[in-house]
């Protein structure tokens, strides 16, 4: 009767716990690497019911963001373009006035029935993000969306994650410039990064600039 | 060894073994410290608050085992974020910013009384009323019902279509209706045709009816308000032999004497005259002058609580009053007869005191007598007014055009005599409120066809179902313009398309005249663009200005100021008669206007459903209003218990829950059943009744709350009746939500008072009172009375200083350093809240207001007598009497429920603690201080253990126990599985910008931190590459204080001793609620100050909260102040009506620690 379990029975204790440890280390690994909004969100990019293209309209043709973004600089909310805004330039007769890929915008000038765009980046309904604050003090469009004007088929480039927001709330100067050049993506500051922060450190102080830390700032 | 601390018994301080007591109470039941109560108080929620109905621990998670298992099988289809769609507009939209709110001027129409507002529309649809402040008399103030009127816009309960016959209509069949009726009215002059409508403003309705008048000489046209808010015209008529209305101006009356009038809720204009009377009670310097309050009314209004002096007497006799008034102040004997058998305690003094004081202020003086009186009683107050220089300097006359000739009786006669071939009722609800002997619904019956627009299918719609029901227009969705109280024209502009395709009034009085163009539009642009007052910018510039600023300049109606003709006067007072006695068996009955229902129009709005009455603290109910001495004698005074002498419970608490007893009330031959409630300062034998319940056909909210009063009270008078008898229905109890049970602070000296004299001389009295009055230094290096020595500048910055550079918070939060590199944590402001006590009347708009702007659930009847109440912000309501005993048992004062009390209103809120208590026992670090100096809530990281609001000193953290939100008020019980979600309607009213909160998550007072971020981040906007961040001070204002009529809430910036909120918390009278507690509240409360008159028989020498406090703290220097006062004392005592009340003799003070605070420590 004594021999019923083998000596290496002994060993399972440790075994077992260092299965459990393993596993648990695993999926944590697992969880915190793919389950946050740096690998759900970035790269997301939708099919848009038109194939707009910002690398064409941004980038090669070098149209401010604010043409179409008209209220971004007022308002929380960066305003998607009304079909009208498109057709100041491609009404018939104008640019690409019949090309069929233009379609739902025409039909939508037409029948006031808007064109159902697909919403790329979204924060949570109970994060309150500014646009209007954030353009009006220096911080460019490229420090949350990337490089808009280089994209054919805009895609999610930034997390957007609490975390990630934080970053730059604690440490401003390394995005802060001339709000001036806010909409030009392709922007960097020519000292290099160090003269970026030095030059960010000036306007944090001049301008008073204090990036709430406090849930009060986003969350209402 | 365990130790143990020998705390000594409380001083023995009469031989009868009296302990110290409390000081303030807020129900009978309080006062009486029953067991059961006291239980209570040490409940952070009353018993069952946190109960599920009758569902105990283990069958709770069973349930719960089960619905997690279903949860489980729906969760694999859910984890993903679905795809959202951006929907711009086809083509772009004038003024519409997408994330911005826009505000367009409009008006809230109500009678003759139009409010001018801004309504805050987000993509189209209004969310939020705010005051007009570009109208001078209202200041950009509000009132509840203004403020809940948006609800009604998003009611899904309101008529949705048109309907004939009980069939749903098309727009086009109503047209063609209306066009038919005018037609027909043409052809035949309007023979047989009746016009029901309620009394307007508006002129383009009266621009209409001329027409009308005119085209169809036999029509009627008769206009029927259920309930008055203006004197009577028949006095004016006598009194002056013109028409004419009444202007109050407050602001320049020192003395006021108010004879039943509500002029803070009832009277028509009432916003405006809060804010004036606010203007004279403020006293912001020490040598302010402020005026002074007699009221002589029969209930207990939110008027009388503001009284100096206040005189119980029953409604029929205050005819009596005026005359013997009249008498005093002019000494003339004209009308004394009519004054004969009235009868009150010290009766010749205090008339006599009273004229005296309105004499010597000839000038600054008026008079005011509620409309709901008979004409008589106003023609004499017209008298006296005219006697006391008013007329001219604080009451104007103004030339107000007279209300319609025919009234609802005429068409009740012609409906009788069978020759109405059509009735038009335009709004309105004749069927539930008009006269019961009227029997307007059986009349209603004899005509051949009805047309009623109506915004709800009610009383009046389901009376007559083979009529034709119009859906009408909210005032939000339609054109129109309308007339304040001072005949100033304001415009109604549609914020939104007709949701339901409703008409209004004017559109359709315009179908049936066939009018060109019958849109409100064209209807309204004509009547503006037609006037005269538009002077040089007459056409569509002129009325543009006008939809810009609401209001025509200068279109108010003219002051006249006509003389009295005393033959007029006299004819009118000819047939009065002196009052009959009110006895026990002939008992009068007082119909009021209530806070909230108004004339029963609102019973379906869930805001003012749920708003606690101001006095009563009764929400989701009306009551029968007993006094104390009627309640004695029906035997339903409090039960009281074995272990204690107190006093005995109004009504039966049973888990919390006020159990009333229910009588009936007959009166005029009909019986009225309903709950009783004894609410100390009525008149004896008057029992008041609110109209507007008890409604048998509306939405789901209103249907059946209440009980009916409009059953009994006839057309001869519509006030108040006499002759009725009350008996108690045996067995009977019926359950009011009663919030005044809940959140108890167990009466220290929250709100602290004195005598103008006291303030006088010692403007800092506050800090001689409560805890921290005895401590050492609590909070830097000042005591509060060393505090309140310095030059006002340097407490301003004292208090800057403070707020900037003192550790805050107390979460598990690290503390910040303020100091070195992170000296910029500290906020470029810091918040803080100012109330002044002392103009605060109690009104209830800000917690309307509050709801309107923060998304607050309304959580029903149910759970409200459960105490889970989700207000913000409520008003506490203390009575105090002065009798209260050193010791809460035993002593005759305590034993008898008081019948003349004064009130202490305090609205209460976060106070946002910079210490505060709530942050330290949270688990999770969901409440946490910003840098700011706000207590925020992480509405995300909560988890609902509710320690919070069990720490919270001052009760106003309110917890969701159910999704609100989500669920219907009579499912909330229902398992997960029953039906969810708010109708599209319901959420259109929400601000966009504040979460809606979900089940299990704790909520506060954020002081509007939406509002205080978007003033920063325009602010940051204006500012660019600029250091220029700080908000101005008053470029906005937290929703509370933006409604407040008193403008007694303050919201701003103290890091800026110079801010408006700096320096009203820099002066003498400022302190914090629970101060000794160190707990820093940001609100502060400015101290309350009484204005009595040293020679008025019911003079009391001090607040008489004050001497309950003075008894408790100091019971040994009160002794002996209970009966005889003793030589050597002649410190204040209790309110008795004699002459040891008077001031104390200077040359008499007692050199203790009490004289020296009460008459300043320096003298």
């Amino acid at each position: 009767m004594s021999n019923l379990f083998p000596k290496s029975v002994n060993k399972l204790p440790l075994q077992i716990l260092i299965f459990i440890g393993i596993t648990t280390g695993v999926v944590l690994a697992g969880i915190t690497y793919y389950a946050t909004p740096k690998y759900t969100r970035v790269g997301y990019a939708p099919i848009q019911p038109v194939p707009f293209s910002h690398a064409l309209h941004s980038g090669q043709l070098g149209i401010d963001c604010r043409y179409c973004h008209s209220n971004v600089d007022k308002s929380a909310h960066s305003n998607i373009p009304t079909a009208q805004t498109c057709m100041n330039c491609h009404s018939p007769g104008l640019i690409k006035g019949d090309s069929p890929l233009l379609a739902p915008v025409r039909a939508s000038f037409e029948s006031g029935n808007p064109v159902p765009w697909v919403n790329i980046h979204v924060v949570p309904d109970y994060a309150y993000f500014n646009h209007a604050v954030h353009v009006a003090r220096g911080v460019s469009c490229v420090e949350c969306h990337g490089r808009i004007n280089e994209m054919e088929v805009v895609h999610h480039a930034k997390p957007l994650s609490m975390a990630w927001c934080l970053d730059c709330h604690r440490a401003p100067e390394k995005v802060l410039r001339d709000p001036a050049l806010v909409t030009n993506l392709d922007w960097q500051h020519p000292g290099g990064p160090a003269a970026q922060i030095e030059q960010g450190r000036k306007f944090v102080h001049d301008w008073n600039i204090q990036p709430p830390q406090s849930c009060s700032g986003c969350h209402r | 060894m365990k130790r143990t601390f020998d705390h000594s018994a409380p001083e023995q301080t009469n031989t009868d073994g009296a302990l110290t007591g409390p000081r303030y109470w807020r129900s009978l039941d309080e006062l009486a410290e029953t067991p059961g109560f006291q239980e209570q108080m040490a409940r952070e929620f009353p018993e069952g608050a946190d109960n599920l109905n009758g569902v105990d621990r283990r069958r709770f998670f069973k349930l719960m085992a089960a619905s997690f298992a279903l949860g489980g099988a729906g969760l694999a289809s859910g984890c993903r974020r679905p795809e959202e769609h951006i929907l711009a507009f086809g083509r772009s939209v004038e003024h519409s910013i997408p994330g911005l709110p826009l505000y367009y001027a409009s008006a809230f129409p109500l009678r003759r009384n139009a409010v001018p507002i801004l309504a805050e529309t987000h993509q189209g649809r209004p969310t939020k009323i705010e005051g007009n402040p570009s109208f001078a008399p209202y200041g950009g103030a509000t009132n509840a019902l203004v403020q809940a009127s948006v609800l009604d816009l998003y009611d899904p309960d309101r008529a949705t279509t048109h309907t004939i016959r009980g069939t749903a209509a098309n727009a086009a069949r109503i047209q063609d209706l209306l066009a038919e009726i005018g037609t027909q009215a043409r052809a035949d002059g309007g023979n047989g045709l009746v016009f029901l409508a309620e009394s307007s403003g508006s002129p383009t309705r009266e621009r209409l009816v001329a027409r009308l008048r005119r085209e169809f000489p036999q029509a009627l046209w008769a206009e029927y308000d259920a309930v008055r808010d203006e004197p009577p015209a028949a006095a004016a008529r006598a009194a002056f032999g013109r028409d004419v209305k009444p202007v109050y101006r407050f602001a320049k009356a020192k003395r006021v004497v108010a004879l039943d009038a509500d002029f803070f809720g009832a009277e028509s204009g009432s916003i405006g005259y809060i804010r004036d009377f606010a203007k004279a009670r403020r006293a912001h310097t020490v040598d302010a002058e402020i005026n002074r309050l007699y009221s002589v009314e029969s209930t207990f209004t939110l008027t009388g609580s503001m009284a100096d002096h206040r005189l119980r007497l029953a409604s029929s006799h205050l005819l009596a009053f005026a005359a013997a008034l009249f008498g005093a102040v002019t000494g003339s004997a004209d009308y004394a007869a009519l004054s004969t058998g009235l009868q009150f305690k010290d009766q010749e003094k205090w008339l006599a005191e009273c004229a005296k004081d309105l004499l010597a202020h000839r000038g600054q003086a008026l008079v005011v007598a509620g409309s709901h009186l008979p004409a008589e009683v106003h023609a004499i107050v017209y008298a006296l007014n005219a006697a006391l220089d008013a007329i001219g300097n604080t009451v104007d006359f103004v030339a107000a055009p007279a209300p319609a000739e025919a009234g609802i009786a005429e068409v009740v006669a012609r409906l009788n005599a069978g020759n109405v071939r059509t009735l038009v009722i335009l709004g309105g609800n004749p069927v539930y409120n008009a006269p019961a002997d009227l029997q307007f619904a059986a009349a209603l019956r004899r005509a051949q066809q009805v047309v009623r627009l109506g915004y709800y299918v009610d009383e009046t719609s389901a009376a007559f179902p083979a009529g034709a029901h119009v859906a009408a227009a909210h005032y939000l969705e339609s054109w129109g313009d309308a007339r304040t109280t001072d005949g100033t024209i304001v415009a109604i502009q549609p914020m939104i398309l007709p949701l339901f395709g409703g008409i209004s009034e004017i559109e359709l009085l315009a179908r049936i005249l066939g009018e060109g163009k019958p849109d409100g539009y064209s209807l309204v642009f004509q009547t503006i663009t037609g006037l005269n007052a538009l002077g040089g910018t007459e056409g569509e510039k002129g009325f543009r200005q006008f939809l810009h600023d609401g209001f025509v300049a200068g279109s108010a109606y003219q002051v006249v100021n006509p003389a009295i003709n005393a033959g007029g006067l006299r004819e009118l007072l000819a047939a009065a008669r002196p009052p009959v006695p009110v006895t026990r068996e002939a008992l009068e009955v007082r119909f009021t206007l209530d806070a909230k229902m108004d004339d029963g129009r609102f019973a379906n709005n869930g805001w003012l459903q749920e708003c606690p009455d101001p006095m009563t603290k009764i929400a989701w109910d009306n009551a029968i209003l007993v006094s104390p001495a009627l309640g004695r004698e029906l035997g339903i005074e409090p039960g009281g218990s074995a272990i204690q002498v107190a006093r005995k419970n109004s009504a039966h608490f049973v888990r919390g829950m006020d159990r009333a007893f229910v009588g009936e009330l007959t009166v005029n031959g009909r019986v009225l059943r309903g709950p009783l409630h004894i609410q100390p300062g009525l008149a004896n034998y008057t029992v008041a009744v609110a109209l507007g319940y008890g409604r048998g056909v509306t939405g789901r909210v209103g249907t059946g709350v209440g009980f009916d009063a409009y059953q009994v009270r006839l057309s001869d008078n519509l006030g108040y009746a006499t002759g009725a008898t009350l008996t108690l229905v045996p067995g009977s109890f019926h359950l009011l939500a009663n919030t005044q049970q809940h959140w108890s602070m167990e009466g220290r000296d929250i709100v602290r008072e004195a005598n103008v004299d006291e303030f006088r001389q010692n403007p800092g009295f506050v800090a001689g009172m409560g805890m921290e009055a005895h401590s050492p230094a609590i909070f830097g290096d000042f005591t509060p009375e060393e505090f309140a020595k310095l030059p006002r500048e340097e407490r301003a910055r004292i208090t800057s200083e403070r707020a900037q550079f003192t550790p805050r918070g107390g979460s598990l939060k690290e503390t910040p350093d303020f100091s070195g590199p992170n000296a910029f944590l500290d906020g470029v402001h810091q918040w803080a809240m100012s109330i002044d006590l002392n103009t605060c009347i109690g009104c209830n708009a800000c917690v309307i207001a509050c709801q309107a702007e923060n998304n607050i659930p309304i959580v029903g009847k149910d759970q409200v007598l459960r105490g889970r109440e989700m207000h913000w912000i409520r008003l506490d309501r203390y009575y105090s009497d002065g009798k209260i005993e050193g010791g809460a048992f035993g002593g005759p004062g305590n034993s008898i429920i008081p019948e003349d009390p004064q009130v202490s209103l305090q609205p209460m809120t976060c106070q946002h603690c910079e210490l505060a208590p709530c942050e330290t026992v949270c688990p999770v670090n969901a409440t946490v201080h910003d840098q700011e100096g706000l207590n925020t809530m992480a509405y995300n990281r909560c988890i609902g253990t509710r320690y919070c609001a069990n720490n919270c000193p001052y009760k106003v953290r309110r917890f969701n126990f159910f999704d609100y939100n989500q669920r219907q008020l009579d499912k909330l019980y229902l398992g997960p599985l029953a039906p969810k979600g708010m109708p599209e309607l319901v959420k259109m009213v929400k601000n966009p910008d504040v979460t809606v909160r979900m089940r299990g998550v704790m909520e506060k007072c954020t002081y509007c931190v939406q509002r205080i971020q978007a003033a920063k981040i325009a602010q940051k906007v204006k500012a660019g590459p600029s250091p220029d961040v700080v908000v101005p001070d008053g470029a906005f204002t937290v929703a509370c204080a933006q409604a407040c009529p008193a403008e007694a809430i303050v919201f701003g910036n103290i890091k800026d001793p110079t801010t408006r909120v700096s320096r009203l918390k820099a002066l003498e009278q400022d302190y914090a609620v629970l101060g000794y507690l160190n707990i820093r509240p940001r609100t502060t409360y400015l101290g309350k100050l009484r204005n009595p008159n040293p020679e008025m028989p019911d003079y009391a020498s001090l607040p008489l909260s004050r001497q309950e406090y003075l008894k408790k703290a100091y019971p040994a220097e009160m002794k002996g102040h209970h009966g005889q006062a003793s030589p050597t004392h002649t410190g204040p005592g209790p309110r008795q009506g004699t002459t040891e009340d008077k001031a104390p003799n200077p040359a008499h003070r007692p050199q203790t620690s009490l004289g020296k605070f009460l008459f300043g420590g320096n003298r």
